[in-house]
Parts: structure tokens; sequence; C-alpha cells
């Protein structure tokens, strides 16, 4: 995926290098809608980074709890202890990348 | 610009390109996975860490608008206490579980109170599980929506 999206991003930059053969009046307009279509490609790449990386996460969980069930494993509380750990220390890294956010925009 | 409706009508199709493409039909559900409360509970637990490293990746990204980062982070909010509240009725069930592992050698009061406690332990897990699972599936559709899809 992220191969495409190079491509396209390559494909609009030898696109742009074309801009100044194109007359005045249509060099500008030209130029504003790469300029969009670059923005999407960004976005949508960077929307996209995450989604393998969350399922492959996930995937792994499940296999673990797969394996937990197969081997009718009982939860011990070193297990939940270090699930709740993962649990607080992701908790604490998004609200102050939220802060972060919400500082910038201000 | 003389076309601004085609121009978004672009934008959009480019942006939903690489999140169409990135589209899976079912993301693994490691709580379906589970045989018994324990590890239903561990899977919210451990499937909800993931869930909030990956929204973090979302609101460190600064082309995601704060809109969206705002709504994630509302639903963060309503997710982590009852998460917490899980953990609490969690430790407690393991608790009971232990006792009543260690009266199974006592006299039967011993043991009818701890198999009681445990019993009590265990239908108050099971209601920790239900009130979790809400919150924690909003969070991940909200994600999936931020991602392109993936449920």
């Amino acid at each position: 995926m992220s191969n495409f999206l190079v491509q396209l991003q390559l494909l609009l930059a030898a696109l742009s290098a074309l801009l100044p053969l194109l007359p005045d009046a249509l060099r500008a307009r030209a130029g504003e809608v790469l300029g969009v279509v670059g923005k999407a490609l960004s976005l949508g790449g960077a929307l996209s980074t995450g989604v393998g990386e969350l399922a492959q996460k996930l995937a792994g969980i499940r296999a673990e709890i797969e394996a937990m069930a197969a081997a009718r494993h009982a939860v011990t509380a070193d297990e939940l202890d270090a699930a709740m750990a993962r649990v607080s220390a992701a908790s604490a890294a998004f609200r102050k990348a939220l802060q972060t956010a919400e500082a910038e925009v201000k | 610009m003389r076309h601004p409706i085609r121009a978004l009508a672009l934008a959009c199709v480019l942006t939903l390109t690489p999140a169409c493409a990135a589209l899976h039909l079912s993301a693994p559900d490691p709580i379906a996975a589970a045989r018994t409360d324990d590890q239903r509970a561990y899977a919210i637990i451990e499937s909800y860490g993931a869930l909030v490293e990956t929204a973090t990746v979302i609101v460190r990204d600064p082309s995601v608008p704060i809109e969206a980062k705002r709504a994630i982070g509302r639903a963060e909010a309503a997710a982590t206490p009852s998460v917490q509240t899980l953990e609490i009725v969690f430790s407690a069930y393991l608790r009971a579980r232990a006792a009543y592992a260690a009266a199974s050698g006592g006299d039967d009061t011993t043991l009818t109170r701890a198999f009681n406690a445990l019993n009590a332990a265990s239908q108050a897990l099971s209601q920790a599980i239900d009130r979790a699972q809400a919150p924690v599936a909003e969070l991940q559709t909200i994600i999936n929506a931020q991602r392109g899809g993936v449920r």
C-alpha cells in the first residue's frame, strides 16, 4: 500500500514539474488541483498507516487467547497486572498526546 | 479555484483510496476466542491497550483533524474507567478463586463460604465484562472510522 502511495506521490511530483509548460491561465488552476490532490494523498496515507498495525496487534492477542483457551489456562494476577500496566501506560501517553494536540490548535 | 466541487470529489476519492485498499472484511476479535470469563476479561483489557496505543498514534498525527482527535478523546475518557473497574472486579475474582483453592482442603463451612464468595465474584466479573464491552467497542468504532473502516 505504501508503495502505491509513493508511486502516486511521485506521479504528482512529475506532473508538478510540467506545470511551467502550461499556459499562465491554466497553471494556477492546475497547481491548486495538484496541491489538493497532494494533501488528500498525504491524509489518506496517514490514516491507513495504523490499520495494519492495529490488526496485527489484535491478531497477536487473539492468538494468545486461543492458546489460553486450548490449554484451559486460568489467567493469573501477574498476567492481569501486565495487561493493566500496558493500558495505564497507553492511556497516559494518549492523554498527553491529546493535550499536545489541543495546545497546538490554540 | 473554478471547480471546487470537482476538486473536493477528487480529494475525497484520493483520501479514501488507501483506506479502502487497507480494508479488511473482519479484524481479529480476541474476545470471541475466549472460553471463560477470566480469558474474556483479559482479552478485553489487552485489546483495549492495543486500541489506546493506536489512538495515540492517530492523535499524534498532525494531518488528522482536531475534531476527530477530540472524538477519540471522549471515547477514551468513557472507556478507560470501565476497563479500570473491570480490573478491580477481576482482581477480586482472582483473590476469591485463590481463596477457594486454599479452602478446598479445609472444613465444609470454610469451603462453602469460599464457594459462595467465588460465585459472587464470578457474577460481578461477568457484569463488569458486559459493562466494559460497549465503551471499548465505541472507541474501536471511532478508531476504525478514522483508520478507514477496519471492523
